[in-house]
C-alpha cells in the first residue's frame, strides 16, 4: 500500500510541477516613447507609408504574426528571423512567425475559423490565388505606390503576385532553376567545354559517355512528392521548345498535357533520360534515386556522373567539404531553340497580407525592400527578387551568380506544377511522370490520365 | 528415459534459437539507425552502417599513371602482366599473383590502381549528429561588411521541458477519469449504465481526425488555442475511450468478494474505489499509463493542431520535424534525434515495469 502512495504523490508533484512549468509565460516587452524625428535605417523606406511612421516609432511594442511554410526555428526559420532584425529594432514591433511544416494544410483551417494570421509566405502562387479570389487578401495596391513597386521590382516579378488584374501580394525571395551543376575540379582537368546550345549539351554528353562515364545525375524520388524534379525538367523544356504564349496556357490548363507541345518537351529530356549510357545507374534507377543524394556520385574522385540539373537550393545537399567555385559551379541550362531566347524557370515565396493594421502594413512595405531577405542573401539559400538587390548584399558569389543569370535571362517563368491546381501540379503530374519514367506507362497514356485529373 | 530428456534439450534449444532469430531479426533496423547515428553525413550516403563490421575489400597499393605508362584505353592494354580492354580494367582484372588492376575514373582522367584484397573496416565514428541534436543547429552568415557570423539554433531542452509539460497531464488526467468510470461501469447500477457503456466502446473506432476542426473552433471560441490546457483536454478526451475499456475490463474481473466485504463494513464506494480497487489495480493502470505516455510524446499531429507552430511551445516531435530542414537535407540527424527522443520513453518503460510485478504479486497474494 506504501508503494502506491508513493507512486500517486510522485505523480501529483509532477503534474503541479508542469502546471506551473506550463504558466511560465514570456514577459511583457517595455514600451519606449515615440520620436518625432525619423532615425537612420538599413533599409530603404517608402515616402508616406506606414513604414515610416512606424520608424518614428509610433507602431512600438505592437506584435505583426507571419505564418509560413517553414518551421520557426529550422534553416528558413533562422534565416527568416535574421531577415526580420532590422525590421523589428527600427520600428520596435515584434515578428512573431508562427508557421511551419504543415501550413498548406492548416492555412484554410485558420483562415477558414477567422483566426487568419496577419502576414502568409506562399510557397505556392496557386495556393495564393485562391485567397485572393475569395477575398480573404488585402491587395498591396491599396497601400503600397505603384511608383515604389516598380522602383523596387522587375515588372515581370510583379506578374506573379497579379491575379485576375490584382496585384495582391509582393514576390519576396526565389530559387533559380534552370542551372546545371559540374564538378569543376576534375571538370577543368578533363578539358570539357560548358555547353552554349542544346546540340553542345547532347554532344558533351555523348563525349563522356565516349569517354567512358554517364554525364547525368539524376534522381526523383522524394517521398510523397517524387516526380517532382521531372516536372521542373518538363517546364523548362517547355520554354524551351515552345512559345511563353503556350507555356502559360498550359499552367492555366488551355492547353492539354496530351497537345503535341507539353508531348515534345518531355520527349526532349527523355533522350537523356531514357539513354542508360547518359544517365548513372541507367534509367531504371531514376525513380528510386533520392534526389538529395543524386548528385553525390558527381563529387566522388574521380566523378562518377558530370552533370546534374536542379534548383541553386540542391548546394544544401552537397557533401559537406565541397567548396563552390572549386569543387563545382554551375552553369545555365542551354536554350534548345533560339526563337525562344533564353527563358528561365523560377520558384519562390510571395508574401500578402490577410489583416489590415498599420504595423502590418508597415512590415508589408518591409518585404518589398532586398534586406527584408538577408538572412537568406547571408545565409544562403535563395535569392531576392528586387531589382535593387545589390552585390554587398549577398554573402556568397553563387548565390549572386545566379541572380545575375536569371537578370540576364530574355524570359523568365514561375514553375508551372506550382501555379497548376494541386490535385495536377502536387498530385497527377508527379504521379505520371513518375510512372512514365519508371516504363509503367506510355507517355500518351501518362499524359490523358493528367488531363483527366484537371478540376473542372 | 534419456532420449526423453534429450528430447527436451532440443525443444528448449529450437525456441531459445527461433526466439534469439526472432529477436535479432527484429533489432537489425534500430541496430542500424544507431550505428548510423554515429556516423557523418557524408559516409552514411556512401557506404552502409554494415561496413561497421570486417569485410574484405580491394585497397589500393600503389598507382600507375596510363599516361606515362604509353596506355591508350582505345586500344587493348597491357600492363603487369595482364591484358584487356577499357571496361575490362574498369571492371577489375585479377593478375596471378592475386592483386587486381582496376581503371578508375574515365578515359581522360582516369588512373590505374593496383589493389590487394584485404580485410577492412570503417570506424569513423562522430559524436557530430547528437551534438548537432542536443546542442543545436548552427547556421553560418556573412554580413555585407564581409564578417562571417554563427547563429546557432535551438537545442532539445525547450522542447524536451514541453514534451513533459504535455505528456504527463495528459497521461494522468486520463487515467483519473477513466480508472472512476471504469469503477462505476463495473460495480455501481444505474440507469443507461449498459447503452453508456457499448457508447464508449463505439468511440473507439472513431478516427481522431474528425474531430480536429470542430474542437478547434470551440477552442477559438473559448480563446484556448495555442494553451497547454487545450492540449491536456484534447489528449484527455482521445485517450479516454480506450482508458475506460482497458480499465473496465480489469476492474471488473476483480473478486466480488472482497467488494462485497469491505460493504459489509460500511464503505462507501468512494472508499472502496480508494482504499481497493486503486491499489488492486496497479498493474492496470501502470500498462495504461506507459501505452498513453507513448502516444502523447509521439504525437504530432493534435500538439501541432492545437499548441500551433509556435516555437515556445515547441515538443520534441516538432523538433525532429524542424531538424531536418525545408527540403529534408539534414535527413542524417533524425537517427541520432530518433535515440535521443526514445530516451525518456524507455526510462518511463523501465521504470514502471517494476510495478507491474509488484502490482501482480499485491492483487494475488494479499487479495
Amino acid at each position: 500500500m506504501k508503494t502506491t502512495r508513493t507512486i500517486w504523490s510522485i505523480a501529483t508533484m509532477i503534474l503541479i510541477a508542469s502546471v506551473v512549468l506550463a504558466a511560465c509565460g514570456p514577459a511583457a516587452t517595455p514600451t519606449a516613447a515615440p520620436t518625432e524625428e525619423m532615425p537612420e535605417v538599413g533599409f530603404a523606406v517608402m515616402p508616406g507609408g506606414a513604414l515610416e511612421r512606424a520608424i518614428k516609432g509610433e507602431f512600438t511594442g505592437t506584435t505583426v504574426t507571419v505564418d509560413g511554410a517553414f518551421e520557426g526555428n529550422d534553416a528558413d526559420g533562422v534565416k527568416f528571423a535574421e531577415s526580420m532584425k532590422a525590421f523589428e529594432e527600427a520600428t520596435g514591433i515584434t515578428v512573431n512567425y508562427i508557421g511551419n511544416k504543415e501550413f498548406e494544410g492548416s492555412i484554410a483551417i485558420r483562415v477558414g475559423a477567422g483566426d487568419a494570421p496577419d502576414i502568409v509566405d506562399f510557397p505556392q502562387p496557386g495556393l495564393f490565388a485562391g485567397f485572393v479570389r475569395s477575398g480573404n487578401i488585402v491587395p498591396v495596391t491599396e497601400f503600397i505606390s505603384d511608383a515604389w513597386l516598380s522602383q523596387q521590382y522587375n515588372p515581370g516579378w510583379r506578374e506573379f503576385n497579379t491575379v485576375d488584374g490584382v496585384e495582391a501580394g509582393v514576390m519576396h525571395r526565389y530559387s533559380g532553376k534552370s542551372l546545371v551543376w559540374y564538378p569543376k575540379a576534375a571538370w577543368d582537368e578533363a578539358g570539357y567545354q560548358i555547353p552554349e546550345t542544346w546540340d553542345d549539351l547532347l554532344a558533351l554528353t555523348q563525349q563522356i559517355a565516349d569517354d567512358g562515364d554517364t554525364a547525368w545525375c539524376i534522381g526523383i524520388e522524394s517521398g510523397a512528392a517524387t516526380g517532382w524534379p521531372a516536372t521542373d525538367w518538363t517546364e523548362d523544356m517547355m520554354l524551351r521548345t515552345t512559345s511563353l504564349e503556350n507555356y502559360d496556357a498550359w499552367v492555366a490548363g488551355e492547353l492539354p498535357f496530351n497537345s503535341p507541345e507539353v508531348k515534345k518537351a518531355i520527349e526532349t529530356w527523355s533522350e537523356i533520360w531514357f539513354n542508360d549510357a547518359y544517365v548513372y545507374g541507367g534509367r531504371s534507377s531514376i525513380v528510386s534515386t533520392f534526389f538529395g543524394d543524386s548528385p553525390g556520385p558527381m563529387f566522388d574522385n574521380p566523378p562518377k556522373c558530370w552533370l546534374h540539373r536542379q534548383a541553386n537550393f540542391i548546394t544544401s545537399f552537397f557533401p559537406e567539404t565541397a567548396k563552390y567555385g572549386v569543387d563545382y559551379d554551375f552553369f545555365y541550362l542551354p536554350p534548345v531553340d533560339p526563337a525562344y531566347g533564353k527563358p528561365f524557370l523560377v520558384a519562390g515565396d510571395l508574401i500578402a497580407m490577410f489583416n489590415d493594421r498599420p504595423e502590418v502594413r508597415a512590415l508589408m512595405e518591409y518585404f518589398t525592400t532586398p534586406q527584408s531577405v538577408s538572412g537568406w542573401l547571408e545565409g544562403g539559400g535563395a535569392i531576392a527578387a528586387h531589382q535593387t538587390a545589390t552585390r554587398d548584399l549577398y554573402g556568397s558569389d553563387l548565390d549572386w551568380g545566379v541572380s545575375q543569370l536569371v537578370a540576364g535571362a530574355t524570359s523568365f517563368r514561375f514553375d508551372g506544377s506550382d501555379l497548376m491546381p494541386g490535385e495536377v501540379g502536387a498530385g497527377s503530374f508527379w504521379e505520371q511522370i513518375t510512372s512514365y519514367v519508371a516504363g509503367s506507362v506510355e507517355l500518351d497514356a501518362a499524359l490523358q490520365e493528367i488531363d483527366a485529373t484537371w478540376p473542372k | 528415459m534419456k532420449s526423453g530428456k534429450r528430447q527436451k534439450q532440443l525443444g528448449s534449444l529450437f525456441v531459445n534459437g527461433s526466439l534469439f532469430l526472432l529477436t535479432l531479426v527484429w533489432t537489425i533496423p534500430t541496430m542500424g539507425i544507431f550505428v548510423s547515428s554515429f556516423r557523418a553525413r557524408d559516409d552514411i550516403a556512401n557506404s552502409g552502417w554494415w561496413k561497421v563490421l570486417p569485410y574484405r575489400d580491394w585497397q589500393p597499393v600503389r598507382e600507375i599513371d596510363p599516361r606515362e605508362a604509353g596506355l591508350n584505353p582505345d586500344e587493348i592494354m597491357e600492363i603487369e602482366g595482364v591484358a584487356g580492354t577499357f571496361d575490362e580494367f574498369r571492371a577489375g582484372i585479377e593478375t596471378p599473383d592475386g592483386e587486381r588492376i582496376t581503371w578508375i575514373g574515365n578515359k581522360r582522367i582516369g588512373r590505374l590502381e593496383v589493389q590487394e584484397r584485404v580485410w577492412t573496416v570503417d570506424w569513423n565514428f562522430t559524436l557530430d549528429n547528437y551534438k548537432q541534436v542536443l546542442g543545436g543547429q548552427s547556421f553560418t552568415f556573412t554580413r555585407p561588411d564581409g564578417t562571417v557570423q554563427v547563429v546557432p539554433g535551438d537545442n532539445m531542452s525547450g522542447a524536451f521541458l514541453n514534451s513533459l509539460s504535455v505528456a504527463v497531464p495528459s497521461t494522468v488526467i486520463p487515467i483519473l477519469i477513466a480508472a472512476f468510470a471504469a469503477y462505476a461501469f463495473a460495480w455501481m447500477k444505474f440507469p443507461g449504465r449498459r447503452g453508456m457503456f457499448i457508447m464508449i466502446v463505439a468511440l473507439l473506432v472513431v478516427p481522431l481526425q474528425i474531430a480536429l476542426v470542430p474542437i478547434l473552433r470551440d477552442y477559438k471560441a473559448l480563446n484556448l488555442n495555442g494553451t497547454f490546457l487545450a492540449i491536456w483536454l484534447a489528449h484527455t478526451g482521445f485517450g479516454l475511450a480506450l482508458a475506460t475499456y482497458l480499465l473496465y475490463n480489469y476492474i471488473s474481473t476483480l473478486p466480488r468478494d472482497i467488494l462485497e466485504s469491505a460493504f459489509i463494513d460500511g464503505a462507501s464506494h468512494f472508499t472502496v474505489f480508494t482504499q481497493l480497487i486503486l491499489p488492486l489495480s496497479v498493474p492496470a493502470l501502470a500498462s495504461f499509463a506507459i501505452f498513453q505516455f507513448l502516444w502523447v510524446w509521439n504525437d504530432y499531429l493534435v500538439a501541432l493542431i492545437f499548441l500551433g507552430g509556435n516555437p515556445e511551445f515547441e515538443l520534441v516531435t516538432q523538433r525532429m520535424a524542424a531538424i531536418v530542414g525545408s527540403r529534408g537535407s539534414e535527413w542524417h540527424l533524425l537517427t541520432a534525434g530518433a535515440f535521443v527522443s526514445m530516451a525518456l520513453p524507455l526510462l518511463v518503460f523501465f521504470s514502471m515495469q517494476r510495478y507491474f510485478v509488484r502490482g501482480l504479486l499485491a492483487g494475488s497474494v494479499k487479495g
